[in-house]
């Protein structure tokens, strides 16, 4: 929230401050991607030097990180997982699967345009992207959360209509509790 | 025996053209057998290799799409651990309303084969067990490994895509000239254009 001055409240920056040094990620791994997980976790490259860690369930995790490509069917799970997580909440979107379809552009089963279904606070691009870059897409998001631009959460609640739309028209049989978060 | 024997090859298909009617065979090469039967026959000959010449492991099952003749071609691929050959069991079905015979009896695991197959074709498997959906949810449409199913009209009616690559342009030069990066030799050598 701004304030008259059009930057963050004091107690905004302590909030973010204290956000984006506990990062605590949906151990939820998609296509190929998740096997960059395991060595971003341990101690080669060590994330949780940078407050990053697993957890183990969607109600008590801040980031869904989706590793790659989504097929429709799994789409649905994770708009079921997004939903459940509880605010705040990051979406960061990993290889260039989630960016553009990647080599699976002309699948018949797997969605292109991961910002079209759930708000994206962070990309990284690559197929697939190492540890380091991983790591770099973290920091960027603990930046924008600092800056508390990393808003995905808020717009997916205003826009609540135009990306069930979405979500869809892929999502043929939509059998899926309403949350009211 | 020598390496390029194919004595023991030749006697399984001589075996098998004089039990079956209608059954052709060849030896493709070393430790690989192909024989052609019917459709009808697909279980009968599937237990007799089983029952009496040792193809007892089951390792595969595929299915091609012959579009242009019509047919979906069912291809069952046997081993014999004992003799270390590898049998292709080839039957031919009717592109249309194509339907045959289960045969998960002879092998568990043919059910989870027949299943996909049914999904991705659209074979029916007559008499198996298992009506729900295997690997596709809630496909409304054609079969999609089937040949004429249009794959890119499909992704562009039902899914977005990322605008600017519509002409899959080579756009490393430009960016490296806003960038200020050099483009390494080997990159420019094996560039598209
Ligand atoms: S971007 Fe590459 S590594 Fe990642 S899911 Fe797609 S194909 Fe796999």
């Amino acid at each position: 929230m701004p304030n008259d001055k059009n930057s963050q409240k004091i107690v905004d920056i302590i909030k973010n401050a204290a956000r984006k040094h506990s990062l605590f990620v949906l151990a939820y791994g998609t296509g190929c991607g998740a096997i960059e997980i395991p060595p971003t976790m341990t101690s080669r490259y060590d994330a949780e030097r940078f407050g990053i860690r697993g957890m183990a369930t969607p109600r008590q995790a801040d980031v869904l990180l989706v590793t790659g490509y989504l097929a429709t069917k799994t789409l649905k799970r994770v708009i079921r997982a997004y939903e459940q997580m509880q605010d705040p909440k990051y979406v960061i979107g990993f290889g260039s699967c989630t960016i553009n379809g990647g080599m699976y552009w002309d699948s018949y089963n797997t969605i292109k345009l991961l910002d079209k279904y759930i708000p994206v606070d962070v990309y990284i691009n690559g197929c697939m992207p190492r540890p380091e870059a991983v790591i770099t897409g973290f920091i960027e998001l603990q930046k924008l959360i600092a800056e508390g631009k990393a808003d995905g959460a808020t717009k997916y609640k205003e826009n609540l209509d135009w990306y069930r739309a979405n979500q869809k028209k892929v999502i043929k049989n939509w059998n899926m509790p309403d949350y009211n978060w | 025996m020598t390496e390029n024997s194919l004595d023991k090859e030749q006697q399984i298909v001589n075996h098998l053209v004089g039990t079956f009617q209608n059954l052709t065979g060849k030896v493709k090469r070393n430790r690989r057998i192909e024989v052609s039967i019917e459709k009808k026959q697909i279980t009968s000959v599937l237990n007799y290799v089983k029952d009496h010449l040792g193809f007892i492991h089951f390792s595969h099952m595929s299915c091609v799409d012959w579009l242009e003749d019509g047919y979906f071609e069912l291809v069952y691929i046997l081993w014999s651990p004992e003799q270390k050959i590898q049998l292709l069991v080839k039957a031919l079905v009717d592109r249309e309303n194509a339907s045959v015979e289960n045969a998960d009896m002879i092998w568990r695991q043919l059910n989870t084969y027949q299943r996909e197959i049914r999904e991705m074709f659209g074979v029916n498997f007559i008499g198996m067990k298992g009506d729900k959906e295997f690997i596709l949810e809630d496909w409304d449409n054609m079969p999609p490994m089937r040949r004429d199913f249009n794959t890119v009209d499909y992704i562009q009616e039902v899914y977005f895509e990322r605008p600017g690559r519509e002409d899959a342009q080579n756009v490393r030069e430009t960016i490296s000239k806003r960038t200020g990066e050099e483009i390494p030799e080997v990159a420019t050598k094996y560039s598209r254009d």
